[in-house]
């Protein structure tokens, strides 16, 4: 799985590569139970502080995505916990995307077909 | 016996100066990658700005090209001279001039990073990584690097016990000029060990979206740069070997000197299948074009020095020539680049020392 960093980005790197590790599990790019490589390693593959990673790496801990222990490292989860609900920061961030792409004139049916695609 | 030092001397010169022209300075930049450690832009190739892309490659080409020339020219020359107590150090300080090369090089690429800001080139500084491969891809089989350099361990001990007289045999060589003769190799071999590991663990390159072609093309170069490590290994302990062997029977100097010309022979072949086998593997393999560049032009001084605070790595890829080189920015980098710094000046500084003092004789 490719991950794509870009320094002069809003985004915090380490948000980047939880987002992108996130629509990999979504994706199936990263297979259920599919070992991570260890928080030093990507560090130095990316060229990144270990603390970056490491952040990264806590936060899908606490949002269920992965697990992590001593002896095998970072893994994605099994079973991810599927609340069926939309976070309220996701709905907002939802919201912002859908009002700007009326303002730039894409249409209801444009949209949806863009859900389906990503889904 | 001058000769054969004339002999080894050009062998080294001569190959390295054409080779670094070659790599430096291509015949068709417009479709290279990298343009004098510049990253290729289109619109270098568009109205004005191809007309002084063009200016800036020619003129650095040409730069390169006389200098070249001149260095070629200078050691066929030194081959035939007479030889006189300046000479060797005239051979050494042909070697220092193999540096002259980089000059229209790094003007070249100065002159570039200013066409880019001239033209509005804004910076991309997207990387990618690919998290599938990381920390496995690997080329590097550790026994065949170490085996060699055991047996050149071996011996150097063998070397140091024999002149401080623990096996009761006396080489035919002065004393200690086994000893001092094996720690030299052995040192070369004490910097290769670290170096080609460190190539084996470099960034793993990625040129497309499909993590297996990435995952080939890394273990294809590291396998390039783990077969020159080991065959120069090889080279350097059968050397030592040999050398020793020659000196513990025989004080001919005529034997040791023709046993170095075929040493550095060797070094200069492998050297060059290395370069050659390099340019299979990015010629084999296309970049997805898909896959934006990143512009760290900016972080490679004169095109050649790697110096990015931000990157926590300490080796990164060449941009000269094949192969790795250091985070300038790095601690540990900023301890190897002046120490390497101080070898090369220093070891000048002692070889016009000698030669002044007379110390310095062919």
């Amino acid at each position: 799985m490719i991950i794509r960093i870009d320094e002069y980005s809003d985004v915090p790197i380490y948000m980047q590569i939880r987002n992108q590790i996130v629509m990999g599990i979504s994706s199936g790019e990263l297979k259920p139970g599919e070992q991570l490589p260890t928080v030093r390693a990507l560090a130095l593959e990316i060229g990144i502080n270990t603390m970056t990673v490491s952040k990264t790496y806590q936060l899908l801990k606490q949002e269920g995505y992965i697990m992590t222990d001593r002896k095998n490292g970072a893994r994605v989860r099994e079973n991810i916990t599927q609340s069926g609900v939309i976070s309220e920061e996701n709905k907002t961030e939802l919201r912002r995307i859908v009002s700007e792409a009326r303002l730039s004139g894409v249409g209801k049916d444009a949209l949806k077909k863009l859900i389906d695609e990503f889904y | 016996m001058t000769w054969i030092i004339k002999l080894v001397m050009f062998i080294c010169i001569v190959p390295t100066v054409i080779l670094m022209y070659i790599l430096g300075f291509s015949k068709n930049p417009g479709k290279k990658n990298m343009i004098m450690g510049v990253r290729d832009n289109p619109k270098f190739h568009e109205g004005k700005g191809q007309e002084k892309f063009d200016t800036i490659v020619s003129s650095a080409r040409k730069g390169g090209l006389i200098i070249t020339a001149i260095v070629v020219i200078l050691s066929i020359v030194m081959l035939f001279l007479p030889v006189n107590g300046g000479t060797l150090l005239a051979w050494v300080l042909l070697v220092f001039a193999l540096f002259l090369v980089a000059v229209p090089y790094g003007k070249g690429n100065t002159e570039l990073k200013n066409l880019k800001k001239e033209l509005g080139i804004t910076k991309s500084g997207v990387t990618y990584t690919d998290i599938t491969s990381t920390n496995t891809v690997h080329a590097l089989k550790l026994p065949w690097l170490i085996l060699p350099n055991a047996l050149a361990l071996i011996s150097t001990i063998a070397a140091v016990l024999i002149d401080f007289g623990v096996f009761g045999v006396t080489p035919a060589v002065e004393k200690y000029a086994l000893t001092v003769m094996s720690l030299s190799f052995l040192f070369i071999a004490a910097i290769m060990i670290p170096i080609a590991v460190m190539m084996d663990n470099a960034r793993n390159m990625v040129i497309s979206r499909d993590s297996s072609i990435n995952a080939n093309y890394s273990r294809a170069k590291k396998k390039t740069w783990a077969d020159l490590f080991i065959a120069m290994s090889w080279a350097n302990a059968l050397y030592l070997i040999a050398n020793s062997v020659l000196m513990f029977f025989t004080d001919s100097e005529a034997a040791v000197l023709i046993s170095t010309l075929g040493y550095t022979a060797v070094i200069m072949a492998v050297v060059v299948i290395g370069v050659i086998n390099q340019r299979q593997v990015e010629n084999r393999y296309e970049r997805d074009t898909e896959l934006e560049l990143q512009d760290d032009d900016d972080n490679w001084l004169l095109g050649m020095f790697y110096y990015n605070k931000n990157d926590t790595r300490l080796n990164v890829e060449k941009r000269l020539g094949y192969g790795g080189t250091i985070n300038l920015a790095h601690p540990a980098g900023k301890v190897i680049g002046i120490v390497s710094a101080l070898i090369l000046i220093g070891s000048l500084i002692m070889i016009i020392y000698l030669n002044v003092t007379g110390q310095l004789v062919v």
